[in-house]
């Protein structure tokens, strides 16, 4: 298995996509924390100068790229079914589920690359920037927690892209629909009806993230253990679900 | 290292289109075997599911008695070239070469090896995306030879190479097969193989025609006479009546097993126009095309 995981993240510095996708991470970090610091203390913003959570909301923007992991998980994907690529890869292992387990490892692995620079970005970026706005920085056990978040979120968003690949094949489909899902259905629901979001992968990571009321008008998030263990949930079940349903298909 | 391939009753059915039906061959080690047939014939579906890529609707396909899902190390025991599809276009040469030798935990210098063997090593650091359709099936014929395999099936390896390049895979092939190696490989273009194979599979529209030696299919060939005609259908029926079989090479092409000199005179008596009139020594492409109905109009 460690071959075939080496492989899967060969597959992956082989190509200029993740390249790209890890500097279109950091600019979103940046501008998410930017944003934070920004808005802090602004008529009608949602954070106070001198909140202690302060700097723990910044950080959370760490995980702007989730949905960069995702979409990376995606091709990852629909890629080996696009170019057909596939076909060598269960040539070389014609036992696929084995191929889809890399896959999933290699990609979480990405993942958590892209979580420890991101989080190092945005720390270093909000420790710097924080202070010169007369922001509190405020290190305690919630930005911890916070940045464990962090680092759980985008080691699952990965293996939930190859899931969601897996399962939809077309590639524009996946990317599209879960885009909108993401950045339309998940916030409505989780800001308009968060009994229903806080179910959904979106409320679960904000849940881990603590986001709060940052992210909900009315209504509470799932307890951050309960955000963490339905976002492993959708993983682990969209994987099975992949597996069951797509990998025996004939390759014609 | 020997290693016969053996299809027991392969059938495809994809939907209400049956692909293969009732496929039994047997792939001998030390040959060349030619798998003929027209397109659409079924032949890259009898391939995938040689390799387990498509599942049969029944019958089986063994290596030795294994099937191919069934082998320890699959790219040790088979190489494999299906048509020429399978690269990223971003990936270099030699990466794509490298992420399947990873994966098959073999040595680190058999990417360059195998480049070098088929004539790729200037182009080891060229993207996929830049390759002609020739390029491409000797990248993939590298990938094919990666695992020293004792088995080779290749589906149409011939397609997008110069006529320069046909010749060198004929006697690359030649020097596979005659190394012991089972060389299992696919076309629809009769000279591509007539020249290098021992052995030859026909198949037509998902049924094997004949299975033999290359030098039983060629007697079959004879000689006789080929006729262009507008009114070949007629033609055919005349011929049918006088007990002269004709088959057809191509809408307005007849090859029947007699001298010029009849199918002139019976042409002439009635009242049929011939375009074209010769003696043939008959040959492979003959039979071909006449076993497989490809010149039917
Ligand atoms: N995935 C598929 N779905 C439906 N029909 C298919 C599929 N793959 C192949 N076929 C059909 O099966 C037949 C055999 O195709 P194929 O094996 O590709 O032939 P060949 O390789 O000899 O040209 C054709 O009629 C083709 O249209
Ligand atoms: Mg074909």
């Amino acid at each position: 298995m460690t071959a075939l995981v080496r492989a899967e993240l060969l597959k992956l510095r082989t190509v200029k996509l993740p390249l790209w996708l890890l500097l279109t991470t950091l600019a979103l970090v940046v501008l998410g924390v930017l944003a934070t610091v920004l808005t802090a203390g602004l008529e009608g913003a949602p954070l106070q100068r001198d909140d202690p959570a302060l700097l723990a909301r910044s950080v959370a923007s760490a995980s702007s790229g989730s949905v960069v992991i995702l979409v990376l998980g995606i091709l990852a994907l629909t890629q080996e079914f696009r170019f057909g690529t596939a076909t060598p890869s269960f040539l070389v292992t014609p036992r696929r589920s084995r191929v889809l387990v890399a896959k999933l490892i290699a990609i979480a692995v990405t993942g958590l690359g892209f979580a420890l620079v991101s989080a190092a970005l945005a720390v270093g970026l909000s420790a710097v920037l924080l202070p010169l706005r007369d922001g509190v920085v405020t290190w305690d056990r919630t930005v911890l927690q916070v940045l464990l978040g962090v680092v759980l979120v985008m080691v699952l968003y990965g293996p939930i892209g190859i899931a969601v690949g897996a399962l939809v094949r077309n590639q524009i489909a996946a990317v599209v629909g879960s885009l909108a899902w993401i950045f339309i259905v998940e916030q409505l629901l989780v800001a308009l009806l968060p009994q229903v979001g806080r179910w959904t992968p979106g409320g679960a990571s904000s849940a881990v993230l603590q986001l709060g009321d940052l992210a909900t008008t009315r209504g509470d998030l799932l307890p951050v253990w309960g955000g963490a263990l339905l976002l492993v949930a959708y993983a682990v079940v969209l994987s099975l679900l992949a597996a069951r349903l797509t990998l025996r298909r004939d390759l014609t | 290292m020997a290693t016969t391939l053996l299809l027991e009753g392969l059938t495809k059915r994809f939907g209400s289109v049956v692909a293969v039906e009732d496929l039994t061959a047997t792939v001998h080690p030390g040959r060349v075997t030619g798998f003929l047939g027209p397109n659409g014939a079924g032949k890259t579906t009898t391939l995938r599911m040689l390799l387990g890529l498509v599942r049969p609707t029944s019958g089986t396909a063994t290596f030795n008695g294994k099937a191919y899902d069934e082998l320890v190390a699959p790219v040790r025991e088979v190489g494999t070239l299906l048509e020429a599809t399978g690269f990223h276009p971003g990936r270099t040469a030699r990466d794509h070469l490298r992420v399947l030798t990873t994966a098959a935990g073999l040595a680190a210098s058999r990417p360059d090896e195998v480049l070098d063997q088929v004539g790729l090593s200037g182009d080891a650091q060229r993207k996929v995306g830049g390759f002609s359709l020739g390029m491409r099936q000797r990248l993939g014929l590298a990938a094919a030879l990666l695992g020293d395999p004792p088995v080779l099936v290749l589906d149409e390896p011939a397609n997008g190479l110069d006529p320069q390049g046909i010749r060198w895979l004929r006697s690359f092939l030649r020097e596979l097969a005659d190394q012991g190696r089972t060389v299992l490989v696919s076309s629809h273009v009769l000279p591509e193989v007539e020249q290098t194979a021992d052995d030859v599979l026909v198949l037509a529209a998902g049924r094997l025609l004949r299975s033999g030696t290359l030098a039983e299919l060629q007697s079959e060939g004879g000689g006789g006479t080929t006729v262009r005609t507008p009114d070949g259908e007629r033609l055919v029926e005349l011929l049918t009546e006088a007990g002269l079989p004709g088959r057809w090479l191509g809408p307005h092409e007849i090859l029947v097993q007699a001298s010029p000199a009849a199918v002139g005179e019976l042409a002439a008596a009635n009242g049929v126009v011939l375009h074209r009139l010769a003696e043939t020594a008959g040959g492979l492409e003959d039979v071909f095309l006449a076993l497989t109905g490809q010149g039917r109009p």
